[in-house]
């Protein structure tokens, strides 16, 4: 901001005050002490209800004063006038910055402490898996649910089913940097509309949810052709890539034939949001501890 | 003169009132409108692609800002959820901007790219699908609503007008850019815009 505008308001500021205390001090001294028919205000009410033309109360007057006096102090302590920063030296980005080096002084060490723990250990650490589940709340139940359940699309995080691998190093790549699933559109290379329903039910013949009749079979070395570069040739995915397991029974968007005809016509996207530059390395690492230790139920049970 | 003069006297009364009012006004609010923080774009900052500015105009349309603001306070508990704070330089293409006063849902102010498109498509055909405890009411009808080309065409040049940088080329061809678009569509290139010009903090 140019020089000029804060001396204008600087000077603006000044010049105010000090005509808001004239203009009290001047009116303080007006208007009759006395009680001559003369002083008063002239309304009438009621026929015979009149009022005195008499000065504001004391009190009231030195409420304003001490207004003006507690303005004074704050322009003096506080930036206010134009350039001047103020006897305190204080600012609104300073205050953050203080909040937030008083805050990592605090906490920092702990998730230093934490971060250095061996991941499975860390997984089963109940103090760290409290920094884990309010880091979760945080920041990934909006899409996979206050339960860790999920929804269509968004997988399930209390199953041992790893779409994109279960080690520590995957788990908190997925978490920082994100992922993209691509599963590209098939149906022109399926060979249209028949071709792409016997796909439907040759890939839920490969989980067992029904029979393969004799037009899915024959999609097998079509499969092998288009579908296990990601899929492998006997359905069961990459987490390299991705792709999910397609003989199991957990589905992430449905088993019914309309999901996966969609999935198939449409192809499919998931995306998982990277939160590397909210979380950072170390809360990453809790997270990622946290997660891995929502499915350590179903883990021992296998 | 007594005050007796001034308050018997409408018209003398309303020029004092006005003066003294006034005051604030000119010490506070001018000297911002000569403030190069205030008044030129932060880092980053563009003026609004025209299918962003569409669903710029369907998020102002549909008082989003009752419910959601758009701006990160300087507080620690505010920067650790949403992200950096707001900056003055960081609204100047917004018109008006969309501070709001009310959160009943999230901040929005660095929304962009903290969900998928999916996501967002989702959220705003069902809510409760994805965030079951959700008040938030639905807009699917926004998917059947087609963008105006021509209404954003000369929105487009109203804001050339007032100064803000779209080029000729950018105007021509954004009846184009919006062909097939939704305000679904619209909406969501505009959410997840939000604030992508700052995230790194660690």
């Amino acid at each position: 901001m140019p020089a000029f505008w804060h001396w204008f308001i600087a000077i603006g500021t000044v010049v105010f005050i000090i005509w808001c205390a004239w203009l009290i001090s001047w009116s303080a001294k007006q208007g009759p002490q006395n009680v001559a028919d003369e002083d008063l205000v002239g309304h009438k009410w009621d026929g015979d209800l009149e009022e005195w033309n008499n000065p504001a109360p004391k009190w009231w007057l030195y409420l304003y004063f001490i207004t003006i006096i507690w303005g004074v102090g704050y322009l003096i302590a506080y930036p206010g006038l134009g350039a001047f920063e103020g006897a305190l030296d204080w600012s609104q980005h300073n205050q953050y910055e203080a909040e937030m080096a008083a805050a990592a002084e605090r906490y920092d060490p702990i998730y230093e402490d934490f971060a250095a723990m061996e991941f499975e250990e860390l997984s089963r650490h109940p103090e760290a898996n409290q920094l884990g589940a309010s880091l979760y709340a945080s920041y990934c139940t909006t899409c996979h649910g206050s339960d860790a359940r999920g929804a269509a699309g968004y997988p399930n995080l209390t199953d041992d089913d790893w779409l994109w691998g279960d080690s520590e190093a995957q788990i908190v790549s997925t978490i920082a940097n994100g992922r993209v699933a691509v599963m590209p559109a098939l149906a022109p290379a399926l060979g249209g509309d028949e071709g792409t329903a016997n796909m439907v039910r040759y890939v839920r013949s490969l989980s067992g949810i029904e029979e393969a009749d004799s037009g899915a079979a024959s999609m097998q070395p079509m499969f092998v052709a288009l579908c296990s570069a990601c899929h492998m040739a006997d359905g069961t995915g990459n987490p390299m890539l991705g792709a999910p397991n397609l003989t199991d029974d957990v589905w992430l968007y449905g088993s019914s034939s309309d999901a996966i005809m969609t999935a198939l016509v449409h192809g499919r996207n998931g995306v998982m949001p990277a939160h590397g530059d909210l979380l950072g390395t170390n809360r990453s690492k809790i997270l990622a501890a946290y997660v891995y230790n929502l499915s350590a139920a179903e883990r021992q049970a296998d | 003169m007594r005050h007796d003069t001034i308050e018997r006297s409408v018209n003398l009364m309303m020029v004092l009132i006005i003066l003294a009012v006034s005051i604030g006004g000119l010490v506070e609010l001018i000297p911002l409108m000569y403030s190069s923080e205030a008044n030129e774009p932060a880092e980053g900052i563009e003026v609004y692609s025209p299918i962003r500015l569409a669903g710029r105009d369907v998020y102002v349309r549909e008082g989003c800002y009752n419910c959601h603001s758009q701006m990160v306070r300087p507080f620690r508990s505010e920067t650790e959820r949403y992200g950096p704070y707001t900056t003055a330089g960081e609204t100047v293409y917004d018109r008006p901007f969309q501070f709001g006063s009310k959160r009943t849902g999230p901040d929005l102010a660095r929304v962009g790219g903290r969900y998928s498109d999916a996501w967002q498509r989702l959220h705003l055909q069902n809510p409760r699908a994805l965030v079951p405890e959700s008040t938030m009411p639905t807009y699917a009808w926004l998917e059947d609503r087609p963008v105006d080309p021509e209404l954003l065409t000369a929105k487009l040049e109203t804001l050339q007008f007032l100064g803000d940088p779209y080029t000729d080329e950018q105007i021509a061809s954004a009846a184009a850019e919006v062909e097939g678009v939704s305000e679904m569509d619209a909406l969501i290139a505009y959410l997840q815009g939000l604030g992508t010009n700052r995230r790194n903090r660690r």
